[in-house]
């Protein structure tokens, strides 16, 4: 009796510590689709090369499948991958195999590294890379690459909301190697700024941060707002 | 009598036809600009953002009236010089051509002052013309565009800057703008004095600016030295109160040579008509 | 005792290498109306110019109230109304706004009423509130002649005031010329290369020539001064020609056309003349004296 009870003991430790990528993405889908929709506030933080930007806050509004929106009073800056597409390109089934990548420790998480490739051709998404915190089944870190915004790196931090896998910050870094300022809109008659050149040398990541609260889920959002222009 | 020559001064610009030139031609400028931008201006936007717009998501009201307004001045500094030089290039010269410089001179009131009121006369009819354009600016784009955040592309990169954030920017820009327009009203009134005709000094005001402003932009070590002191260059200094941070010792610089200049083009006219001889 | 108003010495002016005056001296009494006479490039328009402060002399001196010009511009030109050349207005403003301006820099407090009463005293009433774009030459120079007068200035100066006139602006000009003298005492300076309207004008005046002044005085006595030539039309003249040669010998006599002659003689010799003729029969149709000043004029400019 005490040798079946060490033996289910070790099997359940070794099933949890070792489900294969396919569960994982399963359970993280299954999370996701407990959201149908939310609103949330968020406090929009950019710090990229070229770009300078105070913080804004903004209402993120998101309704299952695809529906998403960002209203706010200034300028918000986002990356143009990354926020729901992950989770957008998860829910396809049967378009992506996932491969397992083995456990690491993130951040103090024990997470599972799990990669996604797509076996359609017409998908955005090249290849993409998760961690998925195998205690609570959500994804704490992404690297993202896609075929025409370069490659992302999201992190994800949860709170309360983590039940819904609705993170608390997600800080995206980007790739800024393609940027260019272009000359002919930002010439003055008289350039005074000579000296401030953009150095090649400088940093060619860029982030940006979104602290979000005041999660509203599965409230109802109506379409309208969806389809409104800023 | 400076003053009352003021007035005399006031009461001409404002009875001739070519001084509504200038205000006409702004109006229709701005017109066809907001007309553009109202029709088109998510393109003008997209090739502003062109280069971050492949991995960066611009979320609100860009194109909103605060950008346009920038837009609007940016692309009107190249021409509102000539609707000035239109109006103070013809002070003194006009009225050599017309012959009432000869009544002028003959009244009890010292030349040095007939010169001081086309002065002050050429600077209120800047200034009108400026208030003009920041009207237009920042009063008609903004009910029509909205307010909201700004996005100024320079050539350090992207600076949104926000909403609150902005008003006085603008009413410093157009302080310093206004420094740059009266250093050409005094060039024109300047050259006014040596001229008989109104032509001539109109055409060297712009040739002036002209000439400077090629110096300016070529990356020539030769001209390196004296590009800091010619005034074209500091006539774009409105825009460093669009830079984060603000460089404060530039927009000095860019004012103290502006009233320099003036000081000096005031003072070579009032010297050039004490010794002219008046045989128009 | 004569009052000075305007004492030139010696006034010089050049233009670069030209010289536009050289020796230009006269003096201008208080109640004259001083004639400037003198040929088109004389000097005359530089002269008063110099006179207003448009141009600076290159030396000599110029009094004006018995001060000195150049250091007491301003307080000078306040007793000044002027004229040069023709009278140049902003054409875009009404007559009455035009007075308006020069009235408020000529240092006088002119009411509205004062500008309708001067315009109404050069013959423009009604015309006040039209643009002086559509003025006719005349009443240019006749609303030149109401911003001249309105500060009420001692002193008027009018530089060549009937050129481009007709025959009627001419007249026009003349009598307001004439009538400043004699209604309001004014002292004129009065430009011209006409000896005629100088002769009908002026009392005192100045023949300048090349720069410089020839003569100076008044206008009767230069006048008086000179020959007549005497044109008498009468039957059979060439027998009076030769009663003429026989009884006064150092006369000049010739036959100018048809049945007239001419004699220059002394003023004194006209009446001998007339008594000798009738007596020996001749009818005489018509006796005219002519002046030889524009003769003498004439010479000068020539010499």
């Amino acid at each position: 009796m005490k040798n079946i009870f060490l033996t289910l003991t070790i099997f359940c430790s070794f099933s949890l510590s070792c489900q294969t990528a396919d569960e994982l993405v399963s359970l993280i889908i299954r999370k996701i689709e407990l959201v149908k929709d939310y609103s949330v506030s968020a406090n929009i933080k950019a710090d990229i090369p070229l770009i300078k930007v105070l913080p804004v806050n903004a209402t993120i509004y998101f309704k299952q499948k695809d529906k998403f929106k960002v209203v706010s009073k200034g300028i918000a800056i986002l990356p143009k991958q990354g926020f729901t597409d992950v989770s957008s390109f998860l829910s396809k089934k049967g378009t992506y195999v996932s491969v397992d990548g083995g456990l690491v420790v993130l951040n103090g998480i024990k997470a599972h590294i799990v990669t996604v490739i797509p076996t359609v051709e017409n998908s955005d998404i090249v290849l993409a890379k998760l961690w998925v915190d195998i205690k609570q089944n959500v994804i704490i870190k992404t690297d993202l690459t896609t075929r025409g915004s370069g490659s992302v790196t999201i992190d994800y931090i949860y709170g309360y909301q983590v039940g819904y896998a609705l993170p608390d910050k997600i800080t995206f870094t980007v790739d800024v190697k393609k940027f260019k300022m272009p000359k002919s809109v930002s010439a003055d008659i008289n350039n005074t700024e000579k000296n401030k050149k953009p150095d090649p040398n400088k940093s060619k990541k860029g982030t940006i941060t979104i602290s979000l609260t005041n999660y509203t889920v599965n409230k109802g959002i109506s379409d309208e707002i969806f389809k409104k222009k800023d | 009598m400076l003053l009352k020559n003021t007035y005399n001064e006031f009461i001409k610009i404002i009875a001739k036809p070519r001084s509504y030139i200038g205000l006409g031609v702004l109006t229709a400028l701005i017109l066809v600009i907001l007309f553009a931008m109202k029709a088109d201006g998510s393109s003008y936007i997209s090739f502003v953002t062109a280069s971050f717009e492949q991995t960066l998501s611009f979320n609100g009201n860009i194109l909103n009236g605060n950008l346009i307004a920038f837009i609007i001045l940016q692309m009107l500094i190249v021409h509102i010089p000539l609707l000035v030089a239109l109006v103070t290039g013809d002070l003194i010269s006009g009225e050599a051509a017309m012959g009432t410089i000869r009544m002028l001179a003959t009244k009890p009131i010292s030349r040095t002052n007939i010169v001081l009121s086309k002065f002050i006369a050429g600077a209120v009819y800047t200034l009108i013309l400026t208030i003009w354009l920041a009207f237009l600016a920042l009063v008609v784009v903004k009910w029509m565009f909205g307010s909201g955040d700004m996005i100024v592309l320079n050539s350090s990169g992207l600076v949104i800057l926000q909403e609150g954030d902005i008003f006085w920017r603008y009413g410093c820009s157009f302080i310093v703008a206004y420094l740059a327009l009266l250093t050409v009203s005094s060039l024109s009134i300047c050259l006014s004095a040596f001229a008989e005709n109104s032509i001539g000094p109109i055409v060297s005001t712009m040739g002036i600016i002209i000439l400077f402003t090629i110096i300016g932009s070529l990356d020539v070590t030769v001209f390196d030295s004296i590009k800091k002191f010619l005034f074209t260059t500091h006539m774009a200094s409105w825009r460093s109160f669009f830079e984060d941070p603000i460089n404060l010792k530039d927009i000095w610089q860019s004012i103290i040579i502006l009233v320099v200049h003036n000081i000096l083009l005031v003072g070579i006219a009032v010297i050039k008509f004490n010794k002219k001889d008046i045989t128009s | 005792m004569n009052e000075p108003i305007i004492e030139v010495k010696q006034l010089a002016k050049k233009f670069g290498d030209f010289e536009a005056v050289k020796d230009v001296s006269f003096t201008v009494n208080k109640g004259d109306v001083f004639g400037f006479l003198g040929p088109n490039g004389a000097g005359k328009s530089t002269t008063i110019r110099c006179l207003l402060s448009l141009i600076s002399p290159n030396s000599g001196s110029i009094a004006i109230f018995g001060q000195n010009l150049s250091s007491n511009r301003s307080q000078i030109l306040n007793n000044i109304g002027s004229i040069i050349e023709k009278p140049d207005f902003y054409r875009y403003l009404s007559a009455e706004k035009n007075l308006e301006i020069f009235a408020r820099i000529s240092g006088s407090d002119s009411s509205k009423k004062d500008i309708q009463e001067m315009l109404e005293f050069v013959g423009l009433n009604g015309r006040g509130k039209d643009k002086v774009k559509g003025f006719s030459h005349g009443m240019k120079q006749r609303l030149g002649i109401a911003q001249t007068l309105l500060h009420k200035p001692d002193l008027i100066i009018l530089d060549e005031p009937t050129t481009g006139l007709d025959p009627q602006g001419i007249i026009e000009v003349r009598n307001l010329i004439l009538r400043l003298k004699t209604e309001q005492n004014k002292t004129v300076v009065l430009s011209s290369h006409q000896l005629s309207e100088i002769e009908i004008i002026a009392n005192r005046m100045v023949i300048i020539n090349k720069g410089k002044s020839v003569i100076e005085g008044s206008v009767e006595a230069l006048v008086n001064e000179q020959e007549l030539l005497l044109q008498i039309e009468l039957n059979n003249p060439e027998n009076a020609i030769k009663l003429l040669a026989t009884e006064y010998p150092n006369l000049v006599v010739k036959h100018l056309y048809g049945s007239t002659i001419e004699i220059a003689v002394e003023k004194d010799m006209v009446p001998k003349i007339n008594y000798l003729l009738v007596n020996k029969g001749f009818e005489i149709h018509s006796l005219e004296p002519k002046r030889k000043l524009e003769d003498f004029f004439m010479k000068i400019i020539q010499e």
